[in-house]
């Protein structure tokens, strides 16, 4: 149990997706502009993260490895992880309209989400069991989850501040976040 | 090898398959009943997205229209022809939108009239109107920088010779988004089938001497027209003579009487022509 709070805290602190590891910066950037909207995203990406988790592990360990496939792994991941997104797409679609249409081009864009391919990969190169890998995936997409608030809620301040003009736009956004990277820092002693 | 090869199609096949069964069957359990009639008005629609309906471009209003929401009359883009249409899709009465074009309701073109002096700061209207009030000494006049000809998305403004904005009434679907943009809030929409006479001017002031030396085409208030209108159609509203058009016969004797030609017939001289000068030479002739 300890090892699985270990795992969870790392991917969701320490090894931040977005703000330590600067992946899954083009949802981060695009969807960030209404805190509404950012956890939208941000649970729809859970979503599409733990059971895309769920279903390429054992895909990998029972399929892949004893048929000798395994550099079939990008391909099979990504057909995964699309048809995933489609149906969260279809259920969005059915049950919240609002956000689906406050989503636009960026929920057919989970689908190319770094993020959540990188956990994909990441619970096979680390060795992670079943349960460890949800646990993993589950801190990492909480952690993408953490940074899209967290911006969304400095973008709203932003809004009335006066940003000089040849940093408005995503550069300031990047500065902000360099700076949230900065704060997280302090998290890497936390686990041992 | 080719062993690897076949497994490699063959598991990237059924696993394929088994996707698209469950895909297509969600897609069917999460099926959104979607009313077929937006798509039917959206493709009545011109498609323009100007948003002069007031709705988010045509999406919006498709939606608004299927739904009951918004009248059917709404696009003056597609005019009359687009509102038939909607209310024949949606199966109610009275379709008939107004068709309404833009007119200029100034003829202060730059040799008429006389500029405070010289303005060389940003070449926009709503700049030079800002700044200085007012580019010439009539403050209700064009100021010629073109901003209504910028926005204007179908091709129907133009800035001519004389420096003023000429509408070319074949192109103009009144919008209205020159209307909305010009700072004097001179341009103005008139139904295009509309008949009489109309002032081609804007000017406010009450002062007769004050508009005779900013302006050789402007109203000088001297109530030629109210007089001489034999159905007294005419009245003074805020200094500038308005034409009530239930009672206008179009007989033109306003038109004749008025000193400075500013008041002229719709039919003819606004809709008949797209240029102004060789209408007032017919004018004087």
């Amino acid at each position: 149990m300890m090892e699985l709070g270990k795992i969870f805290l790392l991917a969701l602190l320490t090894n931040n997706i977005v703000i330590m590891r600067f992946l899954a910066l083009c949802s981060y950037i695009g969807m960030t502009s209404d805190v509404g909207q950012s956890i939208g995203m941000g649970f729809a990406v859970t979503f599409v993260t733990v059971l895309a988790t769920a279903a390429t592990w054992p895909i990998y360990h029972y399929i892949l490895v004893p048929l000798n496939l395994t550099f079939l792994q990008i391909l099979i991941f990504i057909l995964v992880i699309a048809s995933l997104v489609q149906l969260v797409e279809f259920y969005l679609k059915k049950n919240v309209p609002g956000l689906y249409s406050a989503m636009g081009i960026y929920l057919p864009l989970i689908t190319t989400n770094c993020a959540i391919l990188a956990v994909t990969f990441e619970n096979i190169s680390f060795k992670y069991n079943f349960i460890q890998s949800i646990a993993y995936s589950v801190g990492v997409s909480l952690g993408y989850l953490l940074a899209m608030v967290l911006l969304a809620g400095i973008r709203e301040r932003m809004k009335t501040s006066p940003v000089p003009k040849f940093l408005q736009g995503t550069p300031i956004l990047f500065m902000a976040t360099a700076l949230i990277g900065i704060a997280f820092m302090g998290f890497s002693g936390l686990i041992k | 090898m080719i062993e690897t090869i076949l497994l490699t199609i063959g598991f990237s096949a059924v696993l394929a398959f088994f996707i698209g069964i469950a895909l297509a069957f969600f897609s069917q359990k999460f099926k959104v009943e979607r009313d077929p009639k937006i798509d039917e008005v959206r493709g009545a629609l011109p498609g323009a997205n100007c948003g002069a309906c007031g709705f988010p471009g045509c999406d919006g209003y498709s939606e608004a229209v299927a739904t009951g929401r918004a009248p059917t009359t709404k696009c003056s883009v597609g005019g009359s022809a687009t509102a038939e249409t909607l209310a024949k899709i949606m199966g109610i009465e009275g379709g008939a939108a107004e068709d309404r074009v833009a007119v200029l309701l100034c003829q202060g073109a730059v040799n008429k009239t006389v500029s405070k002096g010289q303005y060389s700061g940003i070449p926009t209207c709503r700049a030079a109107k800002l700044s200085t009030g007012s580019v010439k000494t009539c403050a209700w006049s064009c100021q010629g920088f073109g901003d209504c000809t910028k926005v204007c998305k179908f091709d129907a403004l133009a800035m001519e010779e004389d420096g003023l904005p000429h509408v070319n009434y074949d192109n103009c679907t009144g919008c209205g988004l020159c209307v909305e943009e010009c700072p004097q809030k001179i341009l103005t929409l008139v139904p295009r089938t509309r008949v009489g006479s109309i002032v081609l001017c804007s000017n406010r002031s009450t002062v007769k001497a004050s508009v005779i030396k900013t302006c050789k085409v402007g109203c000088i208030k001297c109530e030629l027209c109210v007089k001489s209108c034999p159905e007294g159609a005419i009245t003074m509203v805020n200094g500038i003579p308005v034409t009530d058009y239930a009672k206008c016969t179009s007989c033109g004797i306003c038109v004749q009487k008025c000193p400075t030609k500013c008041y002229k017939m719709l039919e003819t001289d606004v809709f008949g022509t797209k240029k102004e000068v060789p209408v007032m030479e017919e004018a004087q002739a």
